[in-house]
């Protein structure tokens, strides 16, 4: 029983004693990595949010209808990847532009469009979608992963990915007209 | 005028700050003690200066002042008073300023007491507590200044900026954009502060753990002023977290009152190693053991403090109350590394000085027993900094922010927390020195009995989740045990005086209100863990959509739409409120009114839930949708909430418990006069 305290004494006695002091190394290296770790996060918020040349953050995204879209089996198409929400007054703005450039680019086959819906609730999201007639795929953040993965600041937000999964063009606020959309898409497309 | 003003004076107050570590460290090295005066003097004026800083923000506030930008940022013109008030603490810039003004409230408090006894801590403490209250006020001054107005150029573009930038004019919006609907709530205008007050508390106790180890006075001195101010900062803390949870249960919506969000667990890390300080200095001053792991924890909770406030205020972590992103990270993360830097080489510097005087000879000994309390309380510590701290590790290696959700936390901390409430029950009854199993089974069998039969009756009533009967078991006990203690101690005391048992009680409880508060508090948190367990493992909720004069059920509870209307309210909302009517087992209990409110200026809708609490369960509504216009059907989301009450009933308790171990005593406390040993001032 009183072996716990002997024990302690012993290794502290020890760390007087001998050279080098593991426990105080094990310390100060423990701090410096919870430091590094820290400046690092640090330093990715500051970069804002994921931009033009950077990787595509990979996602999964569950649509209202249970379907669950990987961005890793996309490879190879286009995607139109756009932050909306039903609160949002602005995404109004947007939406029939965006309808209407997916059903221009539809039958084409290699452009995909995805509706990420930030912090909303699904019966007022469904009445945005019918009000719209939006036909491309939908779905809810959940756990607000897509958006924290792409570090969105607001809705909308819209990201294009290319065919390589790199990220081309990133759209804050909504955009305002149908050809600024197709402005974007074509060149990805060599049209 | 009043901008610059209370900018002057912000300035003022740095600067004075910094003049007072200066004069305090030039003070003691050439050991001229009018400097370190001086330094006091200088701590002194930190408060008036704030306080005239924070009342121009107040005053620019309530007067409408747009053309300052954090004005604009948080009000707006149909926001009643009391919000524009409180709206000083409603964004970072100001609330950052309340911060330093509460820290210099307690900087001022502490210069005042007397000194004389302890003139060696004197000039460190002042040194501490003026270092972070001149980082936390260049905070203000260098990046979020409240006090920014905003000017326009010729070309329409308006930027923010505290002095006029050439060939523009100061710009006044119409109308500022509002508090966030969310904080427009009673708990919302009381829980940051106590937070702040609980998180400012605890730099006392740090300046003065600091103070011991550079002045290499290590004895239990620092302990012993120190304790009614950790009681304080403790209790504070506590509140802060109990009406949070109040607000999320209250405002949010989602039923519960506690979703393990990284900034929850940043507050609720530092009221670990709070609590697990305040039973280990015990152990201190009874025992002179464990002084270095005291030095560790005040360490770590004045770390905790701070790297909390930086996770919350940087936007590392997303979250909830995350406060809009901030460029504050890089300035807070420089004054994290000096202060956990410095401290760990003093406290490396000091350890061997710090070695107990007494060994432990039985694991079943009340500082055993506590030892164990607190390796809990850091097991807890180590699962939540874990899960805070996760995603950044994943962001690094995996290339994305992997976030562990409350399951993690509930299956991880669950039995830690089972086992505080068993040592809870039992060391109470064990004795300091020496206990054996014999001892100890002797003191505890009545209260098992007594918890048995609890289980046993809860049994009978139909309940079979046996992680709700361990969690029952153990409360019982803690309640049944702390309740004997009371009684064992009265009926000795009234035979030993001859007194009735309840002037006996009440004798007892004043004579050593360290202890019986302390038990007070332990019967709070069995209060807590009753409602903890009602709403966790028998909270059951249902939704549906309802016609006019249909009916949901839910368990024994059964609920009819009666009717919804729509209005505006004078105060710039525009609500929708639907009126429900509630029965259980058949009969009716009442009407419930639960509303959305949609406030106009800053074009957010919010869910108010209704809620019929009783001390059984509590019934709670939300309006989630309604048919627009005929209101002719609505959708409502219901939940059953058994005991929940006990929680908020609890905490009302901790609160008279705190008051009882730590209101003032007169000096008796402070007498016992250690022998100086290593008293020499050695910097």
């Amino acid at each position: 029983m009183t072996e716990v305290k002997t024990k302690n004494a012993n290794t502290e006695e020890a760390q007087a004693s001998t050279g080098p002091q593991w426990g105080r190394i094990i310390v100060w290296g423990g701090l410096l990595v919870l430091l590094t770790i820290v400046a690092l996060g640090l330093k990715r918020t500051q970069e804002g949010p994921v931009g033009p040349g950077q990787d595509a953050p990979a996602f999964v995204l569950t649509t209202f209808d249970g379907q669950e879209i990987d961005s890793a089996d996309l490879e190879g198409k286009v995607i139109v990847l756009n932050f909306w929400a039903s609160w949002c007054k602005p995404c109004e703005q947007e939406a029939a532009d965006l309808e209407t450039a997916w059903q221009y680019y539809q039958e084409r086959g290699d452009v995909v469009f995805l509706g990420v819906d930030y912090v909303d609730t699904e019966p007022e999201a469904m009445v945005y979608l019918n009000k719209f007639d939006i036909s491309y795929p939908n779905g809810p953040d959940l756990g607000t992963r897509i958006s924290q993965a792409y570090r969105i600041r607001g809705v909308p937000e819209t990201y294009i990915i290319d065919q390589d999964g790199v990220l081309t063009h990133t759209q804050i606020g909504p955009f305002t007209s149908l050809s600024q959309i197709t402005a974007v898409i074509d060149p990805l497309l060599e049209l | 005028m009043i901008a610059n003003l209370g900018f002057g004076a912000l300035v003022l107050t740095f600067i004075v700050s910094l003049y007072g570590i200066g004069a305090a460290f030039y003070g003691v090295r050439q050991n001229k003690p009018a400097w370190v005066d001086s330094a006091r003097n200088g701590m002194l004026l930190t408060f008036p200066l704030l306080t005239l800083s924070a009342l121009s923000i107040i005053v620019l506030l309530v007067t409408d002042h747009y053309e300052v930008a954090y004005v604009a940022s948080v009000t707006s013109r149909s926001m009643p008073m009391y919000l524009k008030v409180t709206a000083l603490w409603g964004g970072q810039a100001g609330s950052l300023i309340f911060w330093s003004w509460l820290m210099a409230v307690f900087a001022s408090a502490v210069t005042l007491r007397k000194w004389e006894r302890d003139r060696e801590f004197l000039p460190w403490v002042i040194v501490v507590s003026l270092i972070t209250l001149a980082f936390f006020l260049a905070l203000n001054i260098f990046i979020e200044n409240p006090f920014n107005r905003l000017w326009q150029f010729p070309s329409g573009q308006v930027i923010e900026k505290m002095f006029q930038p050439a060939g523009s004019t100061l710009f006044y919006p119409r109308d500022g954009q509002g508090l966030n609907p969310l904080l427009r709530h009673p708990g919302m205008i009381i829980h940051p502060p106590m937070l702040y007050l609980g998180f400012v508390s605890f730099v006392i106790p740090y300046a003065f753990a600091i103070a011991a180890l550079v002045t290499g006075r290590t004895d239990d001195r620092w302990i012993r002023l120190t304790r009614r101010w950790t009681l304080w900062a403790w209790m504070f803390l506590s509140l802060g977290l109990v009406l949070g949870g109040r607000w999320a249960y209250d405002v949010l919506g989602w039923g519960g009152y506690w979703g393990w969000d990284p900034v929850e667990i940043a507050a609720f890390m530092p009221w670990l190693t709070g609590t697990a300080f305040l039973h280990s200095v015990i152990i201190q001053e009874k025992r002179g053991m464990l002084k270095q792991w005291n030095m560790v924890l005040i360490i770590l909770t004045y770390s905790l403090v701070i790297f909390g406030t930086f996770l919350t205020r940087s936007g590392v972590l997303s979250s909830v109350h995350a406060f809009a992103q901030s460029a504050i990270g890089p300035l807070f993360f420089a004054f994290i590394g000096l202060t956990f830097v410095a401290s760990l080489s003093l406290l490396l510097h000091r350890w061997n000085d710090l070695k107990a005087k007494a060994e432990m000879t039985s694991m079943l000994s009340r500082e055993a027993l506590f030892l164990f309390n607190n390796l809990l309380f850091i097991g807890i510590l180590v699962v939540s900094f874990w899960g805070v701290i996760f995603p950044l590790i994943s962001e690094l290696f995996i290339g994305q922010k992997v976030t562990v959700g409350p399951p993690f936390y509930e299956r991880a901390n669950g039995p830690l927390m089972a086992g505080l409430l068993l040592l809870m029950a039992v060391a109470p009854l064990s004795a300091w020195g020496h206990s054996t199993i014999k001892t100890l089974g002797r003191a505890v069998w009545k209260p098992a009995v007594v918890a048995v039969a609890v289980v046993v009756a809860v049994i009978a009533s139909g309940i079979t989740n046996p992680y709700a009967l361990i969690g029952i078991f153990l409360t019982a006990l803690v309640i049944a045990v702390t309740l004997y203690e009371y009684w064992r101690g009265a009926m000795a005391r009234g035979r030993r005086h001859g007194e009735n048992f309840f002037v006996a009680l009440w004798e007892l409880i004043k004579r050593n209100r360290r202890r019986y508060g302390g038990y007070i508090i332990h019967l709070s948190m069995a209060m807590l863990a009753i409602g903890i367990i009602g709403i966790e493992m028998f909270q059951s909720e249902t939704q549906d959509t309802l016609s006019q004069g249909e009916t949901l059920t839910l368990g024994e509870y059964a609920m009819t739409y009666d009717s919804l209307a729509v209005f505006d309210a004078p105060d710039g909302r525009n609500v929708a409120r639907a009126v429900v009517s509630v029965s259980k087992d058949g009969k009716p209990v009442g009407e419930l009114y639960p509303r959305r409110d949609f406030f106009y200026d800053s074009q957010q809708p919010m869910t108010i839930p209704a809620v019929r609490s009783t001390l059984e369960d509590d019934f709670y509504v939300l309006l989630v949708d309604w048919e627009e216009i005929s209101t002719s059907s609505a959708t409502f989301k219901v939940y059953h909430n058994p005991l929940v009450k006990w929680m908020w009933l609890g905490s009302w308790l901790f609160i008279f418990g705190t008051l009882v171990a730590a209101w003032p005593e007169k000096e008796r406390d402070l007498a016992p006069v250690r022998t100086r040993a290593a008293a020499s001032v050695k910097a």
